[in-house]
């Protein structure tokens, strides 16, 4: 699980981030693994490579960039690329880093909360 | 009457043996428009949708899991050239699988076609590689059911209903569509709410619209048309109910259709007419699947067109960081558009016309769609600035060709055992080039008002499926007549943008609307000529 975490955040790396929304990933993945055996042997089989000789998360993170570039374009790269980029960008704490609010619905939407209050640009011509 | 697995609508209930009834597969623009004519008109209609039931207050305002409650996620497959068979190729289209289907997610523009995008054909004669053909219709013809569609819609800009207002993403793409000198600029004519009106209320700006729209402020037919054909007592809806094949007699009329239900049990309704609306995709698939010894190719097949001349608009997109804040997201995703590029100027490179239309995803579609499979720091940064994004979408015509098509992979069965549509598609050269013409646009646009860096996002499962029914003049030529009425069976219609001859550059759902209207009046009056 460590060693998913650790991928995660080396792929798509947010200081500011806790470890917290990374290890989602290796949730996610586990699922997927407990649901199909196939998953689950390409999750192990490339956990186990990628911590080939020191284990992964304890490597700097120069050492881990250039394992992950080692192995991008495989079944195990994509399955947990796709699986971080899902999973760190659906989290309500990235949503906060990147500053985006989400659902508004139960505040009264935007319509009196910022949704025309860009002020760097003229208000354009309404057009026909 | 008797009352829905979901417990909240009692509806009526027409015995399966019933040989009046009007069968509707599909409850999406087309469908669920033509099902609540239908029903004012007086008929009996057995609308059968794929999805669930749900209302409004269950939708997601989370786009991965809304993507899950709401897309068709069915079994499909993909081959051809285009990118969408190397990126997504399970997902080939972004639709509804619910009751109401696409229309449950639309953003809501709504522009007529033009008069020349109805003869392409005739305009620009053969262009190789393509199969374009004129529509058997034109503008005159459809005008008056235009001007109905956008009154039932409630699009803005007409029937005296107000102007959207400007949002923060509009005024940047405004301002720059203005600096570049860009005249056909406006935050659009749209099919929600600025004002109360129809019984729904206005819109609050709440930044959902793919996700479904939780206060009703859009039209849609689960929230419009459905109900109101439901009070009719004549609409007998059956979510949860998967259509597998078409019936026909020795004659080669229809006699119904057979389709599983919520518990997993093959269901037969009879019909004295069909009418399929299933989305460009599950159309051709439906008729395919129901070859019969008298129409071994597929229903409706003898011209062997049913699944060709698949048309999915250029769909591209732009967007752009800035040195200052944005916030996209807040308020309607769609509200705004540039038209100048939608007039037919070959001199272009290319033929057809497009339009650059407003868009925002939010932080988890956008991370997966910006730069496909990217990752590292550089990316991470981009996502950092997703407050300083703004965003646009190109939407224009693609043509239509032959060998681009729906076929069945009888390799691949979904979960009813049936054979799943294959899509396959290669982009026409005038697709590239006029993708290639949109971003270079759609950048300059950005560049205009001091952009930081531009992002020219490949084409994404689209939700605009077209062409695989297509309407012809003469019966070798395509499916179905000018009203949607197959050529080669007189009591079976198409009711959804499968029709379209052509794909024109609009946003698809007011026509398709549009022509479920004219096809309604001919259904009633050929019901009441006994000639159905």
């Amino acid at each position: 699980m460590a060693t998913i975490t650790a991928a995660a955040r080396t792929m798509y790396p947010h200081d500011a981030l806790p470890d917290d929304v990374y290890a989602r990933v290796g949730e996610k993945l586990a699922e997927a693994g407990r649901e199909d055996a196939g998953t689950r042997r390409t999750i192990e089989d490339g956990v186990s490579a990628l911590n080939d000789g020191r284990p992964f998360a304890e490597r700097s993170a120069d050492e881990q960039l250039e394992a992950l570039k080692q192995i991008e374009g495989s079944d195990f790269f994509e399955l947990v690329r796709s699986t971080a980029v899902t999973e760190v960008y659906s989290d309500q704490r990235t949503w906060q880093l990147v500053g985006y609010e989400g659902p508004s619905f139960a505040k009264g939407g935007y319509i009196d909360r910022g949704f025309n209050d860009l002020g760097w640009l003229p208000d354009p011509e309404a057009g026909a | 009457m008797s009352v829905q697995p979901d417990g909240r609508r009692p509806v009526n209930r027409f015995a399966a043996d019933d040989p009046d009834v009007i069968v509707i597969v599909g409850s999406g623009a087309g469908g669920g428009t033509l099902a609540n004519e239908l029903c004012q008109r007086g008929a009996k209609v057995v609308l059968i949708e794929a999805g669930r039931h749900h209302q409004p207050e269950d939708f997601i305002n989370d786009e991965w899991a809304s993507l899950n409650q709401l897309a068709w996620l069915d079994a499909r497959t993909t081959s051809g050239s285009w990118r969408i068979a190397r990126e997504f190729p399970n997902l080939p289209a972004w639709t509804c699988k619910t009751v109401g289907g696409t229309t449950v997610h639309w953003a809501g523009c709504c522009v007529r076609f033009k008069e020349w995008e109805f003869r392409i054909r005739s305009e620009h004669g053969p262009i190789g590689g393509t199969s374009l053909l004129d529509w058997p219709i034109g503008l005159t013809d459809l005008e008056p059911y235009y001007e109905a569609a956008e009154d039932r819609l409630g699009v803005t800009r007409t029937n005296g209903i107000p102007a959207p207002p400007a949002s923060n993403n509009f005024k940047v793409m405004g301002n720059g569509a203005r600096r570049v000198g860009y005249t056909g600029v406006s935050t659009g004519r749209m099919a929600f709410n600025t004002v109360p009106r129809d019984g729904r209320p206005a819109t609050i700006q709440d930044g959902f619209n793919y996700q479904g729209d939780k206060q009703r402020a859009h039209w849609s037919t689960l929230t419009t048309e459905i109900p109101r054909a439901i009070k009719t007592g004549r609409l007998d809806l059956r979510p949860s109910a998967m259509a597998i094949r078409i019936e026909h007699d020795g004659s080669g009329a229809v006699t119904g259709v057979v389709y599983v239900d919520a518990e997993g049990n093959e269901q037969r309704q009879k019909a004295r007419v069909v009418c399929v609306a299933c989305n460009a995709i599950e159309t051709p698939r439906l008729l395919l699947n129901s070859a019969s010894s008298l129409f071994p190719d597929g229903l409706a097949n003898s011209s062997g067109q049913v699944g060709r001349n698949y048309m999915r608009h250029l769909t591209g997109s732009v967007f752009a960081t800035f040195d200052k804040p944005v916030r996209m997201y807040r308020g309607e995703t769609m509200a705004g558009i540039v038209t100048d590029e939608s007039r037919n100027d070959p001199a272009r490179g290319f033929v057809g016309g497009y339009y650059m239309q407003l868009l925002s995803l939010g932080p988890s579609f956008l991370s997966t769609f910006l730069i496909p499979r990217a990752w590292g720091r550089d990316f991470a940064a981009i996502m950092e600035q997703y407050d300083q994004m703004a965003g646009m979408w190109l939407v224009g015509e693609d043509l239509p060709q032959e060998s681009n098509r729906v076929t069945l992979n009888r390799d691949v069965r979904d979960q009813f055992g049936q054979p799943v549509p294959n899509v396959h598609v290669d982009d026409h050269p005038n697709d590239t080039a006029m993708r290639e013409h949109a971003y270079a646009a759609g950048e300059s646009v950005y560049a205009a008002v001091d952009a930081l860096r531009t992002f020219r996002v490949p084409p994404y499962p689209t939700t605009h499926n077209l062409g695989t029914a297509r309407m012809s003049a003469r019966p070798e030529d395509g499916v179905v007549n000018e009203f949607g009425r197959a050529h080669d069976v007189p009591n079976l219609f198409v009711s959804d943008g499968s029709v379209m001859t052509t794909a024109a550059a609009a946003n698809p759902t007011l026509t398709i609307v549009a022509l479920a209207l004219r096809q309604a009046d001919h259904i009633e009056q050929q019901l009441k000529a006994g000639a159905i």
